[in-house]
């Protein structure tokens, strides 16, 4: 196993050893991998092969299920996030997620995103307005809601949904951003829209995202992971994962010979 | 290859048998029933009570007066007592339910969630007439003796609501009252909230708390919106479980024909008198209409907490 050397950018997360338990069942095997800061770290492999608990591992979603539990480091601004003492309302703010499905809350477009941010900042009327504004510019959903932001969220189609969910994700000013199958349930309009967002949000943000299109990591990921069997195969960059793989497995999955 | 009119793959030709429509008729007539029935039942009622709105008219609604040897009578006490009592127990038992309901799907294990899940489904197989020993035993002595004069000696002298908790500690009463059906409601009411709080998808939940919401906050935000009309749906029927209830409040109501607003003074719900004066009463005797009459009324309370109810998730489920 191969942990990538990035000369760039420095760990935003730093995985070291990382064991993971549903109960009994082994899902991630002595993992290690770096998410460098600014860059997107695409996650790739078949299902089933640890890429999303991976991911719940780094926000500690995991912690709302008994029985599952994680061993190892993973070190992000100089904590070790899975040991204990952690305050997760912090941890999952600084550390935000969207998921495969869009998850509007139950509430106007305007309070989807401004819920989250009155959480942990206390901003005034014009604050909290232009907070709204400024990550629904950022989505590309401004034209599209600003005449209609007290309408209910759930009256937006589903890619709209999805972009709300992302914004409302960055509303909250996160460092790192978790996206598992975020386009999965998307048309290819919608697609492309979000695709085109990851690449102006890594300016800002540390993304790794979990996608079963390998195209979507060629076009959109920095770095690559490739998992298979709840263990990290191979981390390079996507530019030469996809041409020179060091490792037959991952040379297998890309070429499409299993998975 | 030509189809006979008669092979089985033929589109057109009779229908093999005459089950299905044996079973159609079947099915029609049991929802007929139940038209006939409930029209039947509002018929005998109304029919019944025809003496006593005969004799006092709509005055009948607004008389606290229950005198058997000056032959007046009037509904009003049974009818405030039946709905202080509700009201009571609802107040007691939603904030129960809900507390229960969370703890049993957002905190607790799923093994103890099992079983304590189970302990509340047999609480409400529990028959009333238990709940109503249970409460002259144990319940009323309880009162009388501590809460109903600890509450007094405090509560009491709160100006405004002071009133509410003032008069002797018979232990008996609107509030004991309230007590019981608390009880005798709350598993229905939890059972509901249960169900609907386990039918939210988990990555609602997941996003709420990835936002880094607290546990309260994800309920109080995401799943009480989420989850409002059928947690109102689960209140109604608790609400018209309570008002309904006969055995268990009659032994613990104190059966006085009596309208005040001390929590602790003895009472009357319409289903208490009913059952404490019919076998007293003579067929045809204007006694015998008057109670009849209290049960329609009672029908007609219970109907309009339904109607209400349907009225209320109607109006959530447009505005969603």
């Amino acid at each position: 196993m191969t942990v990538a050397q990035n000369d760039a950018a420095p760990a935003a997360i730093s995985v070291r050893n990382l064991d993971f338990y549903y109960g009994a069942h082994h899902a991630l095997k002595d993992i290690s991998i770096d998410f460098p800061q600014g860059q997107v770290t695409g996650m790739i492999g078949p299902s089933g092969c640890g890429k999303s608990t991976l991911l719940r591992v780094l926000n500690r979603m995991y912690d709302l299920y008994p029985g599952q539990r994680a061993t190892g480091e993973v070190i992000f601004d100089g904590c070790n996030i899975i040991g204990p003492k952690v305050n997760l309302n912090v941890l999952r703010s600084r550390v935000g997620m969207v998921f495969q499905k869009p998850t509007p809350f139950p509430m106007s477009i305007y309070d989807n995103i401004a819920f989250g941010v009155r959480l942990h900042e206390r901003l005034d009327r014009a604050a909290m307005d232009a907070r709204v504004e400024d990550v629904l510019r950022r989505v590309a959903l401004w034209p599209e809601v600003r005449d209609r932001l007290r309408d209910s969220a759930a009256a937006l189609s589903g890619g709209q949904q999805q972009r709300l969910c992302i914004a409302r994700t960055i509303a909250t000013r996160p460092e790192v951003v978790l996206l598992d199958e975020p386009t999965s349930a998307l048309d290819p309009v919608s697609t492309a829209r979000i695709e085109e967002l990851l690449d102006e949000l890594k300016a800002d943000f540390t993304i790794a995202i979990v996608t079963h299109n390998l195209q979507q990591a060629a076009r959109c990921a920095d770095q690559v992971a490739f998992f298979y069997m709840g263990e990290v195969v191979e981390v390079d960059s996507a530019d030469r994962m996809f041409t020179t793989p060091r490792e037959k497995r991952t040379q297998d999955y890309i070429t499409g010979r299993f998975g | 290859m030509e189809r006979s009119a008669t092979s089985p793959s033929a589109l057109t030709g009779a229908v093999k048998g005459n089950g299905d429509a044996v079973f159609a008729a079947i099915v029609r007539c049991s929802a007929a029933l139940i038209l006939l029935g409930l029209g039947g039942m509002v018929a005998v009622m109304a029919w019944g009570a025809r003496g006593a709105f005969a004799r006092f008219g709509p005055g009948f609604v607004f008389d606290k007066a229950w005198n058997p040897v000056t032959q007046h009578f009037g509904a009003a006490a049974p009818m405030f007592g039946t709905v202080i009592t509700a009201l009571l127990a609802i107040l007691l038992a939603v904030p129960l339910a809900f507390g229960i309901a969370v703890w049993l799907t957002e905190i607790a294990s799923a093994r103890i969630a099992g079983v304590i899940g189970t302990l509340i489904q047999l609480l409400a197989a529990v028959p009333s007439i238990i709940f109503g020993m249970w409460g002259f035993a144990v319940l009323v002595p309880f009162m009388a003796h501590y809460v109903e004069p600890l509450a007094s000696h405090t509560l009491g002298r709160v100006p405004g609501i002071g009133t509410l908790f003032r008069g002797a500690p018979y232990g008996t009463g609107f509030l004991t009252g309230g007590m019981i059906l608390a009880v005798m409601i709350t598993p229905f009411i939890c059972a509901v909230m249960r169900d609907v709080f386990l039918s939210m998808p988990a990555v609602l939940k997941e996003s709420a708390y990835g936002l880094g919401m607290t546990r309260w906050e994800v309920v109080r935000r995401i799943i009480l919106p989420w989850s409002r009309s059928s947690v109102v749906g689960g209140v109604m029927l608790g609400l018209g479980r309570a008002l309904g209830e006969t055995m268990a409040i009659t032994f613990v109501i104190g059966n006085a024909n009596h309208i005040g607003w001390s929590l602790f003074s003895p009472g009357n719900t319409i289903a208490s008198l009913i059952a404490l004066e019919f076998p007293e009463s003579a067929v045809g005797s204007l006694k015998f209409s008057s109670l009849m009459a209290a049960g329609f009324l009672l029908m007609l309370i219970s109907l309009g907490t339904l109607v209400c109810s349907r009225l209320l998730l109607r109006t959530k489920a447009a505005g969603r």
